[in-house]
């Protein structure tokens, strides 16, 4: 940009700033959310200004996440607006959108230079490239007193080169949900352990005309989990660290579990049309499953409250739903336990006022975190102790997964750069619509890292 | 002829042409030039950079990204979709438009309601649309139903999901979505005919088709050459209602070269390559458009029969 | 009589009893069903999905699930009823109003002025402002985001009608001229040089002959203008951050969140999303209809 233009953006800069302070208080965007709810116009911060005895100036603290939904929604503006009461000085700006609609507003923001100071993260290769443009603060000092709180698998996620540059508030597993009801039917008394023994449970269900799994093909992601635990079990934690930290896909693992994926793709195992049915909504996976056109699924936590939208009012919240761990790979490196799951963080823009570092540690407090459990709504809060919060019973089986096991990988999308993400979910793609080979899978990934 | 009498010399007129045309067109013109043609310089430039949209913009790559669009299968697959895609429209989308702005142009009761009904798919979002034709084309939707009542139920297919039928699955939703644009543009064109030839022509003991062929047609030639070009353009373009019902999928096979740039561009966080896919397309888009504009649309230029 | 062998005698049986002209009118009757069956088939295709559309708001996310063609049942006016009494709704509503009514009146106006001479005055690199005009079309808008964001913010326009109208229209500049460029060579010069005689220059001749002439076409670029503004997704969604500026298109994407999607409530929200534009467009209809009343244009 020539001088002249920054000189313009720092003026737009300072001009939107000045709007934000203007703006008074914690202003919620607000959303026409749950039905009946009448949607919340701007509400005032009820915080006086400052007290005599406080000589601390005031703060903004722009504040982006994508929970746009109750309960998250109400939960957070309650934190923001406790916050506040307790912080007098410090104002707290929210703004909410919906996922992919935040994705797109964030990457503007940022190109524009308009780093918001608090703004939700996954984590892994999408945080590195926003670490590695000097957009996010440092926060390693900041937090070393209270790091230890954090689950630490989960902190490693927000990790990037050994220093702290994210916070994060949920972890959850991807394992297998299935229909009890499907596999009382098809005379399956327990879930497989082996991955062998899943491909028998396969064919006995097919036997029994019951379609085995439900799989979002036209959202590819959802197919990539598959191999992505297959690779983890192969490679091990060491096999994945290593393919994701310098981009070497080589390792004949990979090709390994592209060829198990093909042995259960082989078996045809997926509902009709299943290459274009999204993971959610009207002809879904989610639905698929819901009506029982499906009896396994391979998703992250979130499943039973998607089931349960879908089911036609017939299934409550994880009624007749099980869970169990994605199945052992017999003689594989990896260990048996090992997940594969993402969640959500905060991470803290490079110009973040220093409070901003202190309200984020409220916002993933014990008491925090606690409510946030006690919501079940899908967020798995990853403060230590705070595992109790949550009663759901079909949760607490991912968390009990979630807590065995010693090592768990970001989703492949979010590991590495969206580049590459992208790349695996497309080569993955290839196989179970049966365009592609096992080979061709690992070397396509492979030629996409090194780019 | 706009000058009038004033000034003989012929740099004289020009400049008076150029005043008044100059003055018409300059709020457009700025208008344009600030908003449109100045960001996509912009952009443009950033296809010789190697760019993932956060850092900054110092990695200069040459024509590298141009090289690796036109190498990859994928991007290639996408122009061959495109091109399918156009040739269907011209032969599809615009008669069908024509035809039925030539039905709708006659008064009859109704008229009103049909003309809306015809036109509401093009108002509805992209994102209504793609769900709706989901739900109707997905196993046990509407269309599986209808087949099966009507006797032919092993006709279904999960057209959406078959790679061998995703593309046609979705020129049809496309048609569905846009042929209202060509039928209103053509319904305005056939507005501008008046009454009395095509009476004359009747008159003179042309038939029904005899009138639309030799008068009404060729009357509005000008409106049709129009719409051509547009969907031509519009089927290079396509991208909102390809990115909501398919995201180019299954496996690429119903990728178009707009949703191919928003994929590696935005998605994947590619801003330089997606930007050097967007300058192939406009390349393409602009030889097309000069071309046409030449061979084409340069009888509507000429002024000769239709000026007047 | 002997009884017809062929199906000509027999055709020529029904002809002398039919009487004359009957296989002319059986075949403009034929023509007729033909055409209107084609019509009726045309029509179910057409209407089908925007029915089901409409239909499908009033049930709720689980019945579409369940049954993907059913009839609503129980009938779940929520969807619609939730979306027309919140707040947000109508405050999305006006601003996706003003910011449609700002970008048509500009476009329009704008590109009416420029196809004017272009269409009608010859002038030394006309056809190069042509194809200038036409390349905005031949680029995808959206890679130009973000120098579009960049120069709209240092503008001051963020969060601000203007900054979305202005784009809009200059995005739409392209195709109003190439679609009012045709229409307004075909008036016809005679009226033109009728105009100069009467002492009317071309500023007058254009707001008092051409444009009232040229209402089919300027009703339907205008129609274009306001549907393509309504259903903008990208710019608004970059460009406004405070939600009481939104409009229609981001006030949907709250039925979704990072997990779940609300179908009906979508489709319902949208549904009712639709009916100011085709509103717009029956009101603008009656003007099509209107056309050129004969003889004020062929001399």
């Amino acid at each position: 940009m020539t001088s002249r233009w920054r000189l313009l953006s720092v003026m737009g800069v300072m001009a939107l700033m000045f709007s934000a302070c203007s703006g008074g208080g914690a202003t919620t965007s607000p959303s026409a959310a749950a039905s009946g709810a009448p949607s919340a116009a701007p509400s005032e911060a009820a915080s006086p200004s400052t007290a005599p005895s406080e000589a601390a100036a005031p703060v903004t603290i722009t504040w982006y996440h994508i929970q746009n939904n109750d309960p998250g929604l109400s939960l957070w503006k309650a934190l923001a607006d406790e916050y506040m009461a307790a912080h007098p000085n410090v104002k707290i700006d929210i703004q909410v959108n919906e996922n992919e609609a935040f994705k797109t507003k964030l990457t503007t923001l940022l190109q524009q230079g308009d780093v918001p100071d608090l703004f939700q993260t996954w984590g892994g290769g999408g945080l590195r490239q926003q670490v590695e443009a000097g957009l996010v603060k440092d926060i390693t000092a900041d937090i070393a007193s209270w790091k230890d709180t954090i689950n630490p698998g989960a902190l490693g996620m927000y990790q990037v080169d050994g220093k702290n540059y994210g916070i994060p508030f949920d972890l959850g597993l991807v394992g297998f949900w299935y229909n009890t009801k499907s596999f009382t039917d098809a005379g399956i008394t327990t879930p497989p352990k082996t991955w062998d023994e899943f491909l028998t449970t396969v064919q006995t269900l097919k036997a029994k005309g019951i379609t085995p799994i439900a799989l979002a093909g036209k959202d590819t992601w959802t197919g990539a989990f598959y191999w992505a635990y297959l690779a983890v079990r192969n490679a091990g934690q060491a096999g994945m660290e290593k393919a994701v930290v310098s981009g070497d896909w080589s390792d004949p693992a990979f090709v390994k579990a592209g060829e198990q994926f093909k042995q259960l793709i082989d078996l045809k195992p997926f509902q009709k049309g299943f290459l274009a049915a999204p993971w959610d909504g009207a002809g879904s996976g989610a639905a698929a499953m819901a009506t029982y056109n499906g009896a396994m699924q391979l998703m992250g936590q979130w499943l039973p409250g998607t089931v349960n939208a879908n089911s036609g009012g017939s299934r409550a919240m994880g009624e007749g739903l099980g869970w169990f761990p994605f199945p052992a790979v017999e003689g594989a490196a990896g260990d048996p336990f090992d997940g594969l799951g993402g969640g959500n963080g905060f991470a803290v823009g490079k110009d973040a006022p220093p409070e901003t570092v202190d309200f984020l540690h409220y916002l993933v407090s014990l008491d925090a975190a606690n409510r946030w459990g006690a919501l079940n709504s899908g967020i798995l809060p990853t403060t230590n102790g705070s595992e109790a919060s949550t009663t759901d019973p079909m949760l607490s089986l991912v968390l009990e997964g979630r807590a065995k096991a010693k090592f768990v990988q970001l989703y492949l999308d979010q590991a590495t750069t969206p580049e590459l993400g992208g790349a695996i979910n497309e080569a993955v793609a290839t196989l179970y619509a049966g365009t592609g080979t096992p080979e061709s899978v690992a070397q396509a990934i492979n030629a996409a890292a090194g780019q | 002829m706009a000058t009038d009498v004033g000034s003989s010399s012929r740099t004289g007129r020009n400049l008076r042409a150029w005043g008044v045309a100059g003055l018409f067109m300059l709020p457009a013109l700025a208008l344009y030039a600030l908003f449109v043609l100045f960001p996509i310089v912009q952009a443009a430039r950033f296809s010789l950079f190697d760019w993932n949209g956060l850092e900054a913009l110092d990695k200069f790559i040459g024509l590298a990204n141009f090289e690796r669009a036109l190498a990859d299968p994928v991007f290639l697959g996408a122009v061959s979709h495109n091109a399918f895609i156009v040739i269907l429209s011209l032969a599809v989308q615009i008669p069908f438009a024509l035809g039925l702005a030539l039905m709708l142009n006659r008064k009859f009761r109704g008229r009103a309601i049909l003309r809306l009904i015809f036109f509401a798919p093009y108002v509805i979002a992209e994102v209504i649309t793609a769900i709706v034709w989901s739900l109707l084309l997905q196993p046990n939707g509407l269309a599986e139903h209808l087949l099966t009542a009507i006797g032919l139920e092993d006709a279904y297919s999960p057209w959406l999901a078959d790679t061998d039928t995703v593309l046609i699955a979705l020129f049809f939703i496309i048609t569905w979505k846009y042929f209202g644009f060509h039928m209103i543009l053509l319904l305005a064109g056939l507005q501008g005919i008046p009454r009395e030839i095509e009476e004359a022509a009747a008159i003179d003991g042309a038939s029904r088709w005899q009138g639309i062929r030799y008068v009404t047609l060729p009357l509005l030639g000008p409106t049709i050459r129009v719409s051509v070009f547009l969907s031509i353009i519009g089927s290079l373009q396509l991208f909102d209602l390809v990115w909501v019902t398919t995201r180019g999928g299954p496996v690429n096979f119903s990728n178009t070269m707009a949703v191919y740039m928003f994929d590696r561009g935005f998605v994947r966080f590619q801003f330089g390559y997606g930007s050097a896919v967007a300058v192939i397309l406009f390349l393409i888009c602009f030889v097309l458009a000069l071309a046409y504009q030449r061979w084409v649309l340069r009888r509507d230029t000429e002024g000769a029969t239709t000026y007047g | 009589m002997a009884e017809p062998t062929t199906v000509r005698e027999a055709v020529a049986v029904v002809d002398r009893r039919a009487g004359p002209g009957a296989r002319v009118r059986v075949r403009r009757i034929a023509g007729s069903v033909l055409r209107y069956g084609v019509l009726l088939a045309v029509t179910a295709v057409i209407v089908i999905p925007v029915v089901y559309a409409v239909l499908s708001g009033f049930r709720d996310a689980p019945q579409l699930a369940a049954n993907p063609v059913g009839l609503p049942n129980p009938w779940v006016w929520t969807n619609y009823t939730d979306s027309l009494m919140s707040a947000s709704f109508w405050v999305q509503l006006r601003n996706s109003a003003v910011v449609a009514g700002l970008s048509t009146v500009v476009v329009v106006l704008f590109a009416a002025l420029a196809a004017f001479v272009i269409a009608r005055r010859e002038f030394p690199g006309r056809e190069l402002a042509y194809t200038v005009f036409t390349l905005g079309l031949l680029f995808p808008a959206t890679v130009a985001i973000l120098p579009l964001l960049i120069l709209v913010r240092d503008l001051g326009l963020l969060d601000n009608p203007l900054g979305l109208a202005l784009p809009e229209a200059a995005f739409g500049l392209p195709l109003t001229i190439i679609i009012l460029r045709p229409f307004f060579r075909s008036i016809p010069k005679e009226l033109e040089d009728a105009a100069a005689l009467d002492g009317c220059g071309p500023l007058g001749f254009f707001f008092r002959i051409l444009l009232p002439l040229s209402r089919p076409a300027l009703v339907t670029v205008a129609v274009l203008a306001i549907v393509a503004s309504w259903n903008q997704f990208l710019l608004p969604l970059v460009m406004l951050s405070d939600a009481g500026n939104w409009t229609l298109p981001l006030g949907v994407t709250n039925f979704s969140t990072q997990y779940t999607t609300d179908t009906a409530r979508i489709v319902a929200y949208t549904s009712l999303a639709i009916v100011p534009a085709l509103a717009f467009y029956l009101v603008a209809e009656r003007q099509l209809v209107g056309g050129l009343t004969g003889g004020s244009v062929k001399g």
